[in-house]
């Protein structure tokens, strides 16, 4: 599946630069996630505890950064065994775009997210991994405009330009 | 088999009290989601609590204009009962058109509404009459209890003990059937209530929601003509190997109009 969203922070495209860069960061976007350590430079190895539904699955994996172009784009892909449920793989091609002026800077951030599931989960829950990947993605980049404009509440507006798969 | 517990209570303070000292429990209805999942290891509680010797869950009662389904009551049950074909024939209706024989046997309505797929049947009646869900807690209208996909308002070990619909003469419910599983591609329950017409839509989108632009102009003229000018946005809708979202979006309106018109 693929699914292709896009939003404005209202930060400097830098800030968001450094936030997408940022483990910690990372760590408290990603719904579930136990554990999220450097291993080696832009790469991680996470543990994520994932419930939908009647599914509750904890996943071990990497994370990788690839395709850096700082500070306008980059690709964030990870993977994960989750022992007899099967594996989950997932992404996104992120990429920023300077939108604001001097005095209130903005950015607008355009991604596409990949998902693919294996084994077990995807016999049973062919049909429920595009909702699952829209909604993984959207608590995730919710959290993290949240996190980068320091405000808790905040209503974030996504906008979809493609989804489908 | 892994190892669990298994309890069978027969009071609803016995199973809040076992859920809430079990490490990971879950309560057991008509285990048609939850069992399958157990069994392809996709779920593995601690405890199951089962549901099925509380009595007081079990009942269907009609009373003060509204009518009272106990969380345990199956499907077939719902379908077959007087009461309910007398109080909210939607209802019966609705029930007789869930899965197969089988499922119709063993689901329950608590099981659906507390599952909450995407998919199901029951969270259209219940969002579209405004029913509400009564808990061991506390009693969360329909407008506030579904949130997204398998996301309701229910807390850790919240416990429905039944849900509340307003009688009703005057709703209908149409949906395209997925020919194998019979969950819905996309259903469409509408209903004239006294506060307005509400139209829920299930199957369509993450999680069951109200058309309210449908709303707005059938409040004006509840007609099948009226409708024909509503087009509901796909951006949202689910795309999956049954249906694209620009397919699901078109039969939004087809099964909106089939149950206006039988109304």
């Amino acid at each position: 599946m693929e699914l292709t969203q896009r939003l404005e922070i209202p930060v400097s495209n830098q800030v968001v630069w450094d936030a997408l860069n940022d483990p910690l960061i990372l760590m408290q976007c990603l719904p579930g996630c136990q554990r999220f350590e450097a291993t080696a430079e832009n790469c991680f190895e996470m543990t994520v505890q994932a419930k939908v539904g009647p599914v509750k699955a904890v996943f071990k994996g990497e994370v990788m950064l690839t395709e850096m172009d700082p500070p306008r784009a980059y690709r964030i892909s990870g993977q994960g065994q989750g022992g007899v449920a099967g594996f989950a793989k997932g992404g996104a091609q992120v990429s920023l775009v300077p939108a604001g002026t001097v005095a209130q800077p903005a950015t607008l951030m355009t991604y596409v997210v990949i998902a693919t599931v294996g084994g077990k989960l995807a016999q049973v829950g062919g049909r429920l991994i595009n909702g699952a990947a829209r909604k993984i993605a959207k608590q995730f980049f919710t959290e993290f405009v949240r996190i980068v404009c320091k405000q808790e509440a905040m209503d974030v507006v996504i906008e979809t330009i493609q989804g489908e798969g | 088999m892994y190892d669990f517990n298994y309890h069978k209570p027969d009071t609803v303070a016995d199973a809040v009290a076992l859920f809430n000292a079990a490490e990971d429990a879950m309560y057991l209805a008509g285990g048609h989601t939850l069992i399958p999942a157990m069994k392809q290891r996709l779920r593995a509680p601690t405890d199951l609590i089962d549901l099925s010797a509380i009595q007081s869950l079990g009942e269907i009662q009609a009373k003060d204009g509204s009518l009272l389904i106990g969380s345990t009551v199956t499907h077939s049950q719902v379908a077959e009962s007087e009461v309910v074909s007398a109080e909210a024939p939607v209802l019966a209706a609705l029930a007789s058109g869930i899965g197969d024989r089988q499922v119709r046997n063993r689901g329950t309505i608590g099981g659906s509404v507390a599952n909450s797929d995407p998919a199901a049947d029951y969270p259209a009646a219940v969002l579209g009459l405004g029913a509400s869900i009564v808990t061991d807690r506390r009693e969360i209208a329909a407008d506030d209890f579904f949130q997204d996909m398998f996301e309701t308002a229910l807390a850790d070990g919240e416990l429905i003990t039944a849900i509340r619909f307003p009688t009703t003469a005057s709703a209908a419910y149409a949906k395209f059937p997925n020919p194998a599983s019979r969950y819905a591609t996309v259903g469409v329950l509408v209903a004239k209530t006294a506060g307005g017409v509400r139209v829920a839509i299930t199957g369509a989108a993450a999680s069951v929601f109200r058309a309210t632009e449908m709303e707005q102009v059938l409040n004006d003229n509840f007609s099948v003509e009226a409708l024909a000018e509503v087009r509901l946005a796909s951006d949202d809708m689910n795309a999956d190997i049954h249906a694209g979202a620009e397919y699901r979006a078109h039969l939004c309106g087809v099964m909106a109009a089939r149950a206006v018109a039988s109304i």
